[in-house]
């Protein structure tokens, strides 16, 4: 898997993942606010879709699913710097074992 | 100063799916795992039609698998939905974990993937990494 590949799914899961919270923030957001939150929510999907077909016209499904994986981790960094969330243990080891795994498919 | 009720739907919610065994909410669950496995092996299929020459697969819209795809994915979220009212969300987290599994094994069996020794390890690693942070993680989303 070429850099450019990695760097292009890191970035279409993250599409999904802001896709999600945007959905969040418009099913229980404020009024008036709404409208826009969906907009963004759909258009960052629809990106992080096109990016995710693209992807899966050049490598294997079952090598490619794994790295959904890495959304959890991406979350993580997130909540860590936007939320000042306290990383515990547990949270480590999650990610540690992802990024293992990662590793392995990335080498298969 | 008296609060103000606001008349909201949600409120009549009733807490208990109805009868008949459709409305199981579990069953949804799991049909929303099965969905979504179904659409990114419909995907799968639709992308492969299309020749990779740039990295947005917009071309791919071309092939029908892709938009069976699209529905699959679309129903499986509103089972998955449908399922969230009832099902505690841990334990539906936690099943969600189970597409990690389910969908190399129907690449495997259904798309003829072949898969290595080492991939299924580093997908073992990624399925146990996953359960592990499933917990957290859901109490984190809570809050963004």
């Amino acid at each position: 898997m070429t850099p450019l590949a990695f760097l292009v799914v890191l970035i279409s899961d993250s599409c999904g993942l802001a896709g999600q919270i945007f959905f969040k923030h418009a099913m229980g957001g404020r009024e008036g606010n709404k409208g826009t939150m969906l907009t963004a929510g759909i258009a960052v999907k629809a990106v992080g879709f096109f990016l995710w077909v693209g992807l899966l016209s050049r490598y294997d499904l079952s090598f490619l699913y794994p790295f959904e994986g890495l959304q959890g981790v991406v979350l993580m960094f997130a909540a860590s710097i936007f939320l000042k969330e306290k990383m515990t243990l547990n949270l480590w080891m999650g990610v540690a074992l992802i990024s293992a795994g990662i590793m392995l498919v990335s080498r298969s | 100063m008296p609060a103000v009720v606001e008349p909201s739907d949600e409120v009549k919610e009733d807490a208990k799916p109805r009868k008949g065994w459709f409305f199981n909410p579990y069953l949804h669950v799991f049909l929303s795992l099965l969905m979504q496995t179904t659409a990114q092996l419909c995907l799968k299929l639709g992308a492969d039609k299309s020749v990779g020459g740039i990295w947005l697969g917009v071309e791919a819209l071309r092939s029908g698998w892709v938009w069976i795809g699209i529905l699959a994915m679309v129903t499986g979220l509103l089972s998955w939905l449908y399922g969230l009212r009832y099902v505690p969300l841990n334990i539906a987290f936690n099943l969600s974990g189970l597409v990690q599994v389910m969908l190399p094994l129907s690449c495997w069996w259904l798309l003829g993937e072949k898969i290595g020794p080492i991939r299924w390890c580093g997908i073992a690693l990624v399925c146990a990494g996953v359960c592990v942070i499933a917990r957290p993680l859901m109490q984190v989303e809570e809050k963004l």
